[in-house]
């Protein structure tokens, strides 16, 4: 018992540290899914061109492969700046978050029917002003729900960062295994920690489905009707 | 160099296809399992799956993969990387596929269930021979989507030393110091294969709902 209290205490720090990350990477990538969402649905063609190809692009490469490249190609050149492999994973992390978030969100952005846009235009509201006043406001509460699940993939995508050499908690139980030789405890131990750290925020997200799916719900039925309501997909 | 390092990225090409498949067809295989349990409603078994799935959905991929690898290597269970990153993945799919299995069972009518019952198959039968085979143009594409992520999460068995495209692109790097060649064929590969896939299940989606809901 004293043994799972001192791994606990060891591993405490490392999960301090993966909460950091996938908090940081939160915050980044719902404001980068914003912008990307609002240019994926630009009145201007290159700009919403530009803005489905890259998250095009940025979808079909894998996470770890980005990460990877960031620590050995970027990492050099950025070391000098000071910039740790921690600010390298949260960079890697929401790029790879957004191209997927930002997809949703131009959904359900796509999803306001178009007389709205008629309406504010006649009212002499501007193109942006209209998402502004008009768009964002209607389509925040619809969106809560799939950002919840996004922080769930975060949480568990953070733990690649553990290859980049960043000290969050599955490198720590990591070098704990290295000094115990006990893989199986410690990793059981490990995936304990991210169960307990993730449930409650399932909770959540499933009772902000109920709570805006039935406002949202119908709008939604628009923009992909009788599918299946897929969860965040895991490491991908 | 480029000819030469593009060989051997290919050849961890073909593993990574390898694991993909193997984790796919695991995690086709056991999504059903998981589903069908759930829909017979026998509650002890309900209570373990819906536990199960919680915890496949909760844990990372890597922390699985950990688990298998060094966790059974160290109680004298040595499974290979290979190996142990299909199951790793493919038992992290399940949770997802038996999702996608659970919303195709819900698009068949429940008056079908009634219907084959009075005919008198049967539970399991009526969901197997009436309900399954329905559900299969919903159930497609999600799971071809899944093949397409999992091709990506295959990267992942770098971490405990499978030779796939990203354990062999290091190699190339640390070997070569180009970094930036090995980086950008290994995301061109990920790109020519995975983009025109995402887009044909995208059009096969339409397709294959379209003719359903006819």
């Amino acid at each position: 018992m004293s043994q799972l209290a001192s791994w606990l205490a060891i591993l405490a720090g490392g999960l301090i540290v993966t909460i950091k990350l996938s908090a940081f990477t939160t915050l980044f990538t719902i404001v980068w899914s914003t912008l990307l969402a609002i240019c994926a649905i630009s009145p201007w063609r290159p700009v919403r061109v530009l803005a489905v190809f890259y998250n095009d692009l940025l979808r079909s490469i894998p996470l770890l492969a980005l990460l990877i490249f960031f620590y050995y190609g970027l990492g050099r050149l950025v070391a000098g700046l000071g910039i740790s492999s921690f600010w390298l994973a949260v960079a890697a992390l929401t790029i790879n978050e957004s191209a997927y978030l930002a997809e949703v969100y131009r959904g359900t952005l796509l999803a306001i029917p178009q007389i709205q846009w008629e309406a504010a235009a006649s009212l002499g509201l501007g193109w942006a002003s209209t998402v502004r006043l008009v768009i964002l406001p209607q389509v925040l509460p619809s969106g809560v729900p799939s950002t919840v699940n996004m922080l769930i993939g975060v949480i568990k995508n953070s733990s690649l960062a553990s290859l980049i050499a960043v000290n969050e908690v599955t490198l720590t139980a990591t070098i704990l295994v290295s000094q115990t030789f006990e893989p199986m405890q410690v990793y059981l131990v490990l995936a304990v920690l991210y169960l307990l750290l993730i449930l409650p925020i399932s909770l959540l997200a499933r009772w902000l489905e109920r709570r805006f799916g039935a406002s949202a719900g119908m709008v939604e039925e628009i923009a992909a009707p009788a599918g299946p309501r897929l969860a965040a997909q895991p490491g991908s | 160099m480029v000819r030469e390092t593009l060989g051997e990225l290919l050849r961890g090409g073909v593993v990574t296809l390898q694991i993909a498949s193997g984790a796919w067809v695991v995690g086709a295989v056991l999504g059903l399992a998981l589903a069908v349990m759930q829909d017979l409603g026998l509650a002890p078994v309900k209570a373990l799956q819906t536990s199960l799935t919680i915890s496949l959905r909760s844990v990372p991929q890597l922390v699985i993969l950990y688990l298998l690898y060094f966790g059974l290597g160290a109680l004298g269970i040595q499974i290979n990387s290979l190996l142990a990153a299909i199951l790793a993945l493919g038992v992290a799919d399940a949770a997802f596929t038996a999702e996608y299995y659970r919303a195709g069972f819900m698009m068949v009518p429940w008056t079908q269930r009634e219907a084959g019952v009075s005919l008198g198959l049967s539970r399991m039968g009526v969901l197997m021979r009436v309900v399954v085979p329905q559900t299969i143009p919903f159930v497609v594409p999600p799971l071809l989507n899944s093949f397409v992520g999992l091709l990506k999460t295959a990267t992942l068995a770098a971490a405990v030393g499978a030779p796939e495209i990203l354990y062999r692109g290091q190699n190339a790097m640390s070997r070569t110091g180009q970094i930036v060649l090995v980086m950008g064929l290994i995301i061109a590969l990920y790109v020519i294969v995975t983009m025109p896939l995402t887009r044909a299940v995208a059009v096969l989606e339409r397709r294959l709902r379209s003719y359903a809901l006819s």
